[in-house]
């Protein structure tokens, strides 16, 4: 038996001849025309990037953060990206990693907004952050299994159909996972700790108001800016809120902040830090 | 599997009971997956009520059983005096840690009685020489995952030698039956103040 | 060819450069648990789901009713797992919808997981996949695969991280492997018998907190999905957090 695994349940070559490709459709070779073409090419790696995002679920909605940057290897390439995106009128998306695959998410999502509009024209359904997550993540998974895959991690946040707060997340991989507390990259080692200190249990998220919520992610940002060579000190954030009005209906506000600043900077640490650089100890 | 500690595979496990330990070991000697010996025992008495068991490279486990039998009857020569569990314990640590950048490819585990207090003792080691001393039960060799799965299931502290003895047999056999490289007969020690009892187990042959 | 040293830490040398190309899987860690009764099949998982060293959340349920009294779980890449799953129930749909709502069966269910997992053979779904429920004489049924597909119907299986640690403790304490009656010198295998439902919830408690206690993948919670006459049921345990 010929051991190779191409040549397993083909016809005996000493007895048939050599065999004919062009019987069976087999695949394994090359057709002509493709011949002197370029390679098809996949991602093999991020280019300009992205660092963490960050994320967490509060009383009576979410709040994600994301700075600006966008890094090519170390250089800070870009100093104004926005890589928080809204989608439909209560749903944010978060992403960090490759920016170009990035802007093939954002018109991906904005193609996804105008279907929802066309062909749900009585208005009966509403897109939410469950709907935009499972999307994204088909997608994700889909480019994941042709071995080019779309180089980021991103975070869904907004409102159920029960109203309760939605955060979930899913990566190039198609790997998919929710949290009370969330944060991509970098941050899931900085940043995470910090938000489970406020968020011991997954549930205990309704007991925390939005200022706290809030106050915690800041400093996220800052530990972030601090140790995160890849990150910046301008950031975006958004909080989405649902409240009960006094008629008892309910009011989301989608609320956008750009151009933050990481604010109370203590560099005084950073003396204390010796024995990394050209300094004698 | 070029790795040196489950060429030869087998697996031994050591636990703590009321005033007694057991040790035990699978009579294993492979080659791979090819069986060769069902009578290769990996447990070495030292004096009265003090055990070593050496799982991995099978020539390791012969090498490492007879320099620890040079090295301990020069200590009871000089000493004159068997030697207790705490310093064979250290013993076995600063000799595989004198092969720390070549070491020999074994998961050494000691049990054993103090002599004067008969208080229990049992420790295991990596293959350099790091000491894990517990309280409950040590394991060792290619079973170990088993060997672990199955001590913190079924162990308890505190048992009678003839509890104890039921529990390490269990814990053992089930272990070595999901493992390939493990089994083909298995011999328990059960150490008391007055007495060492050796009893070998009827196991499967497969 | 240019020789490259993979680092400075070792000094083994290749002749060819190191090949960088982009890895499709990852290990998402946890485990999973079925057994089967007389007239019961519970399917249980912790709610752990880890990369590396990382526990990326506390809480992400993994064993799913997904309709007709099956319960399923597909542990390993938490993608594949996902899609795995998806896939049977969406299958599962069209079937009723072809067969005027006709109840699949088990051992038909079984037989289709195979094919969507064979399906493919060349480029796996990377999960240990079981499956829990009633046969047609109502008793427990549990049936577990491996990436491709091979499968058969068990009393019980344990599945993912820390399997190796949990399948000799179900030998011992479901099939009483290496037990014996007491006075027979070995003579007489103690009798099998169905376990009660108390009895193996008992057993799957164990062997998850003793799983927790040795296997950095294992922890956080346990979910327990029970299936019997009058439907399937969920419990939740917590474990360790460490």
């Amino acid at each position: 038996m010929n051991h190779d695994p191409f040549h397993w349940g083909r016809p005996n070559q000493e007895t048939y001849g050599t065999y004919n490709y062009n019987i069976a459709q087999a695949s394994n070779q090359q057709h002509e025309s493709q011949l002197d073409d370029f390679p098809k090419m996949h991602t093999q790696q991020p280019i300009i990037t992205g660092t963490s995002v960050v994320s967490l679920k509060f009383k009576d909605g979410i709040i994600i953060a994301a700075d600006n940057l966008g890094s090519y290897g170390s250089l800070l390439r870009f100093n104004n990206l926005e890589r928080l995106i809204k989608v439909g009128d209560e749903t944010v998306v978060g992403i960090s990693g490759d920016i170009s695959d990035l802007q093939q998410l954002e018109r991906i999502l904005a193609q996804l907004e105008i279907e929802e509009e066309i062909y749900d024209s009585d208005g009966g359904h509403k897109l939410r952050a469950p709907h935009v997550h499972e999307y994204l993540s088909k997608i994700l998974y889909n480019r994941r299994s042709k071995m080019d895959p779309l180089w980021n991690a991103v975070i869904v946040g907004g409102f159920n159909e029960d109203g309760t707060p939605f955060l979930k997340y899913v990566d190039l991989l198609g790997v998919t996972y929710g949290s009370s507390t969330l944060a991509t990259g970098f941050g899931s080692h900085l940043a995470v700790p910090l938000l489970r200190q406020l968020i011991p249990n997954d549930i205990d998220y309704t007991k925390v108001e939005e200022e706290d919520a809030r106050k915690v992610l800041e400093n996220c940002m800052r530990v972030l800016f601090y140790r995160d060579a890849r990150a910046a000190d301008k950031y975006s954030l958004v909080t989405i809120k649902s409240q009960t009005s006094e008629s008892g209906s309910k009011q989301i506000t989608f609320n956008h902040e750009k151009e933050l600043k990481v604010e109370n900077q203590s560099w005084k640490f950073a003396k204390d830090i010796s024995g990394y650089g050209s300094k004698q100890l | 599997m070029s790795d040196p500690s489950s060429i030869n595979g087998g697996s031994a496990l050591a636990m703590v009971g009321k005033e007694c330990i057991a040790i035990a070991c699978d009579l294993r000697l492979g080659n791979q997956s090819l069986g060769l010996s069902n009578n290769f025992e990996k447990l070495f008495q030292f004096g009265d009520k003090t055990f070593l068991g050496l799982t991995g490279l099978a020539t390791d486990v012969l090498t490492l059983s007879e320099t620890f039998r040079f090295k301990n009857n020069l200590y009871e020569l000089r000493e004159e005096r068997s030697i207790e569990p705490s310093t064979l314990a250290n013993l076995v640590s600063s000799t595989l840690y004198e092969k720390r950048f070549g070491p020999y490819f074994v998961g050494p585990i000691v049990a054993g009685l103090n002599s004067k207090t008969n208080e229990p003792f049992i420790c295991g080691f990596d293959s350099i020489g790091c000491i894990d001393f517990a309280k409950d039960f040590i394991v060792s060799g290619t079973a170990s995952d088993q060997l672990y799965g199955m001590c913190e299931s079924l162990y308890e502290p505190g048992l009678e030698p003839e509890d104890l003895f039921e529990t390490i047999s269990q814990a053992l056999l089930n272990a070595v039956d999901r493992d390939a490289l493990s089994g083909w007969g298995a011999v328990v020690y059960l150490v008391t103040k007055d007495k060492v009892t050796k009893r070998v187990l009827r196991t499967r042959q497969d | 060819m240019r020789t490259t040293v993979a680092s400075e830490y070792s000094a083994e040398v290749h002749h060819v450069p190191i090949e960088h190309r982009f890895n499709p899987y990852s290990d998402n860690g946890g485990t999973v648990l079925g057994i089967a009764g007389e007239d019961f099949a519970v399917l249980a998982g912790d709610t752990r789901q880890v990369e590396g060293y990382s526990i990326h959340t506390r809480y992400q349920p993994k064993v799913f009713d997904v309709g007709d009294d099956i319960i399923m779980t597909a542990n390993g890449f938490a993608a594949d797992g996902v899609a795995l799953i998806d896939r049977f129930r969406n299958q599962l749909k069209w079937y009723k919808f072809d067969h005027g709502g006709k109840k699949l069966n088990i051992k038909s269910a079984a037989r289709y997981i195979q094919h969507l997992l064979y399906g493919k053979r060349f480029f796996p779904y990377y999960v240990h996949t079981i499956i829990a429920g009633l046969d047609e004489d109502g008793k427990g049924a549990v049936y577990s695969y491996d990436p491709v597909g091979s499968y058969e119907r068990e009393q019980c299986r344990a599945g993912g991280a820390a399997a190796s640690l949990i399948m000799p403790f179900l030998d011992n304490q479901v099939n009483f492997k290496n037990q014996y009656e007491p006075g027979t010198d070995g003579k007489k295998k103690k009798d099998l018998r169905y376990l009660k439902l108390e009895e193996v919830l008992e057993l799957v408690r164990d062997a998850f907190s003793s799983a927790t206690e040795r296997h950095i993948y294992v922890g956080d919670g346990l979910e327990l999905l029970i299936v019997t006459k009058e439907g399937v049921r969920t419990e939740y345990y917590p474990l360790k957090r460490d």
